[in-house]
């Protein structure tokens, strides 16, 4: 075929690369590069050698293995019930079920993990309440199961949603035609039924276990210091950034994260379908038994419980003047939330900033490189959208150690201030770290576009820019918009990158600040305070988006019908 | 309106390894309405694409008026094309999307507003010109892309599939319309189905595609009369298709086959001798008792009634003459008598109603 593209578009497509190659590409090679050289340049296993001889890492690497795949079993149990529920069954919980969805989006684990250690400690409330009763004491928050209890808690919703999607994604014709040949009850289930969802629930699972094995806050405010992520960024920030160490702990979480993506791509290699034809219907759904009923609306409201106990623990926590061994503050103040104001207020404006240069450059990229990809043959667009999406198997401690190493030494131009103490660079990590999640959301809403679309506009006289300019851009408004807020707010709860870069408590943002709040005893009721309102402003900016959200989509319901 | 005539100048085009177009040579006069049949996948709708600039030709050209418009970019090919879905857009008006030409032709305002009135006048959705897409019936939207592309007063008019999306009623009431609109307009217009009823009832000529060649182009009589080959026989209406051999008997042909042995087909030298298919339509074939004086210029055969579907108009019987199965049509009537199956009956057939294809 011949060439589908024009010179601009070569020339956005190359500066894009050089974004990527500087921001991603280069500084996780640096790390990969320093794990694998000695001093002089030459190729070298001995830092491996060293790394697995220290028991401390051989533990750490251990227990990172285990927190992030209890957490997924621990997950599953929370989700799979819940799946289940709302595509078999008539069941008016699918709204309290799409609520837990967004919780955990509006509110990381690290920021609960304070209160949780309140709720559910050795001398939390649960444990003072069933010491008291029956003298019990549930180890709910030792160690590392505190950090898979908390992380399950908060990222099962992954493994909800996508299984649910996938479950009302299945034709009933599906099932139908197996009953028609015979199958039933359990075997129906086991031979069409799951196998068809699998693949929802695999890619929740992998998204769980990166999302755990990347955390490094939050077993750090749960104490939990011998697990890998806190371990790179103990070596880094403490031995310093020569140390090999802290490099080769990097790889083995890039490693582990690219096998977690691959394996569950690999598993489900050709196998997920969605069988939903035009016209077609999902899964037909039954009334609930009593007894079953019972279970189902018993199962959500635990569930419920557990989720909401993080944030209603954070926001006695922002209240309270002091709060240890009672099951719920004695004594209640303003003071943190006066704190708050008087000290930080600056670190709100600092996330603002950030996460609003993140996820504007986040969705100009995404738009860029899904249009390139789809509508043009240029040479190397998939390359680029590679390249993009590879960021989701960068873990933020491994990318803020590579900017580090890689901008040392780079001075701002004209001035003689180091860049990697330049605030823009962690407006530029958030970018890099949310442009999978931009990017996907902007390939699915030009792949709604018919191109025929597009064709008609240029049939009807307007050229390539101009088309875009009025009917691509129009049209996938909703989608870019959809990236915009996803990327903000998830920007604006992240910390692990974050924990690398800050180098100025000035140039912190809110995530940073909560995070140094909570290292101490006395800031936790200030620290819950600006966790508060973080929380109630990316909540309050997650249910307007999807505000626009939904008005937008009845409007343009014919795109539906065309596909 | 000017008209304008379309060439093809032997047109291939593949994609990947697969071969779309193959050779395609053809000439569209001005003002006519020309359709190009063909079942799917045998390339009619990108040649279609080929015109209007979004599929590009690996060989050969295509002339508008003697004009190689191979270089130009769509946008500024003033083709109009009706797109099989419509491809109106979600986010416009009716009055914006019919508009939207006019205004990237730069008209002043006045004058794109009175050719939108006139275009949906036109095609009789003035009082809808408010509304969004989603909320018009699939005929209407249809409409809308009609007069979306006839607003910008194209040289050529290109409609793929249009009437597909429509339900049977709608598709013949709105297949009349379309060939008024055309025949006001005078626009040269191409229009690509996979309905040789649609095509054989409103076009001048018929190009049939299949693979990636045209197998024949005629007049839609032409091609119902006179197949160039079997595919055409077996694509345009129903037909009877024998192979066998064609000899030179005394005074006349001889068809010796499996089917029939052999049989004298009185009348002028029809073809070539050879290896040939002798063809001839259901409805030519008369139907009668044993017994029943038959002329004798008629080809005779004598067989049993196998199957017998009623369609309204017509009775299709199934006779199995020999090893042959031999469809024929009698019409309907109130009160005609008819034919059961296991019932011995004789076929007639006039000689000159039958086409020997070479095989």
């Amino acid at each position: 075929m011949s060439r589908r593209y024009t010179l601009p578009q070569a020339a956005l497509a190359l500066l894009i690369a050089l974004f990527l190659a500087v921001f991603l590409v280069v500084p996780v090679l640096n790390v990969m590069y320093v794990a694998f050289t000695n001093s002089d340049g030459s190729l070298t296993l001995a830092h491996f050698r060293s790394f697995f001889q220290l028991t401390l890492m051989r533990e750490a690497f251990y227990n990172s293995l285990y927190v992030g795949g209890m957490s997924v079993v621990v997950s599953s149990i929370f989700a799979l019930p819940l799946a289940y529920f709302t595509a078999r069954f008539q069941f008016r919980g699918a709204l309290l079920i799409q609520t837990l969805g967004v919780l955990p989006l509006i509110m990381p684990p690290f920021v609960g993990a304070t209160a949780m250690q309140l709720l559910f400690g050795r001398s939390g409330s649960l444990n003072l309440i069933l010491g008291d009763w029956f003298g019990l004491n549930l180890p709910l928050m030792e160690g590392l199961n505190a950090v898979v209890f908390v992380e399950a808690l908060h990222y099962f919703p992954f493994i909800l949603l996508n299984l649910t999607v996938a479950l009302n994604n299945i034709d009933s014709a599906m099932e139908e035609s197996a009953q028609n040949l015979g199958a039933s009850g359990f075997r129906l289930f086991r031979r069409i039924v799951f196998p068809l969802a699998l693949p929802g629930y695999i890619a929740g699972a992998a998204l769980v276990f990166l999302k755990v094995f990347d955390d490094v806050a939050t077993p750090l405010v749960l104490n939990v210091t011998d697990i890998l992520a806190a371990q790179a960024y103990f070596r880094i920030t403490s031995i310093g950034i020569d140390d090999p160490i802290g490099y080769v702990a990097s790889v083995i979480m890039v490693l582990a994260s690219i096998t977690a993506l691959w394996g569950s791509t690999w598993v489900m290699r050709g196998k997920d379908y969605a069988t939903l034809q035009r016209g077609g219907s999902s899964l037909a759904t039954r009334k609930l038994g009593p007894w079953q009923a019972l279970f189902a609306y018993g199962w959500i409201v635990l569930v419920l419980l557990l989720v909401l106990s993080p944030h209603l623990g954070l926001v006695l926590l922002s209240f309270s003047r002091m709060w240890s061994f009672t099951i719920i503050p004695e004594t209640y103040t303003l003071a943190n939330y006066a704190a708050v104001f008087r000290d930080s207020p600056f670190m709100l404006w600092n996330s603002l900033l950030y996460c609003g240069i993140a996820a504007g450059l986040d969705v100009a990229i995404g738009t860029a490189i899904a249009y390139l990809m789809l509508r043009t043959n240029l040479p190397g667009r998939r390359l680029l959208d590679f390249v993009a999406s590879a960021a989701v198997a960068i873990p933020g401690i491994v990318l803020g150690i590579g900017y580090l190493r890689t901008f040392r030494g780079f001075n701002l131009p004209f001035t003689d201030l180091p860049f990697v103490s330049f605030w823009m660079i962690i407006a530029f990590a958030f970018t890099v770290r949310r442009l999978p999640y931009a990017l996907r959301s902007c390939v699915a809403a030009l792949q709604q576009i018919h191109p025929s679309m597009e064709e008609a506009a240029e049939n009807l006289g307007a050229n390539n820019r101009r088309t875009v300019l009025r009917i691509v851009v129009p049209l996938i408004a909703g989608g870019m918009l959809a990236g915009f807020v996803t990327s903000f707010l998830t920007a604006a709860v992240e910390i692990s990158a974050t924990l690398m870069l800050v180098s100025a408590t000035s140039d912190a943002p809110a995530s940073y600040g909560i995070y140094l709040y909570m290292q101490s005893i006395v800031g936790r009721g200030p620290g819950a305070a600006l966790g508060v309102i973080t929380v109630l402003l990316v909540g309050l900016g997650t249910y307007a988006s999807h505000r626009i959200m939904r008005a937008r989509s009845t409007r343009f319901d014919t795109l539906q019908a065309l596909k | 309106m000017a008209k304008v005539k379309v060439e093809f100048q032997d047109i291939a085009l593949a994609f990947g390894k697969t071969e779309v177009l193959r050779g395609i040579s053809l000439a569209i006069e001005p003002g006519e309405f020309f359709a190009l049949l063909g079942p799917s996948g045998s390339g009619k709708s990108t040649l279609l694409r080929v015109i209007a600039g979004f599929a590009q030709a690996k060989t050969g050209r295509v002339l508008l008026d003697g004009q190689d418009i191979s270089a130009v970019p769509p946008w500024k090919r003033d083709i109009g094309m009706v797109f099989q879905n419509y491809a109106l857009w979600p986010h416009m008006t009716v009055e914006d999307n019919v508009a939207f030409g006019l205004q990237e032709r730069k008209l002043p305002r006045d004058e794109v507003k009175r050719k939108v009135a006139a275009a949906l006048d036109l095609v009789g959705l003035a009082e809808l010109a408010a509304r969004r897409p989603s909320q018009l019936s699939g005929g209407q939207q249809q409409r809308v892309a009609l007069a979306r592309t006839i607003a910008i007063e194209p040289k050529v008019l290109l409609l793929d599939e249009p009437l597909s999306n429509l339900d049977a009623k709608l598709r013949v009431h709105m297949r009349v319309e379309l060939l008024a609109l055309q025949r006001k307009l005078g626009v040269t217009t191409l229009f690509v189905t996979h309905d040789q009823e649609e095509a054989l009832s409103i076009s001048d000529r018929v190009a049939v595609l299949d693979a990636g060649v045209i197998q024949q182009i005629g007049t839609p009589v032409e091609l119902f009369d006179r197949p160039a080959n079997r595919f055409i026989a077996n694509f345009v209406g129903t037909i009877n298709l024998y192979p066998g051999r064609l000899k030179t008997g005394a005074g006349a042909m001889v068809f010796e086959s499996d089917a029939f042995g052999t049989l004298t087909l009185p009348g002028a030298a029809l073809a070539a001798p050879g290896e040939v298919e002798i063809a001839f339509r259901p409805h030519v074939v008369a139907l009668c008792r044993i017994g029943a004086p038959v002329d004798a210029s008629l080809i005779r055969l004598e067989g049993r009634v196998a199957a017998r579907e009623f369609l309204g108009e017509f009775i299709r019987y199934t006779v199995k003459s020999g090893a042959a199965d031999v469809i024929s049509d009698q019409a309907h009537y109130t009160g005609a008598s008819s034919f059961s199956p296991g019932d011995a009956v004789q076929l007639a057939i006039q000689p000159q109603q039958i086409r020997v294809l070479a095989r």
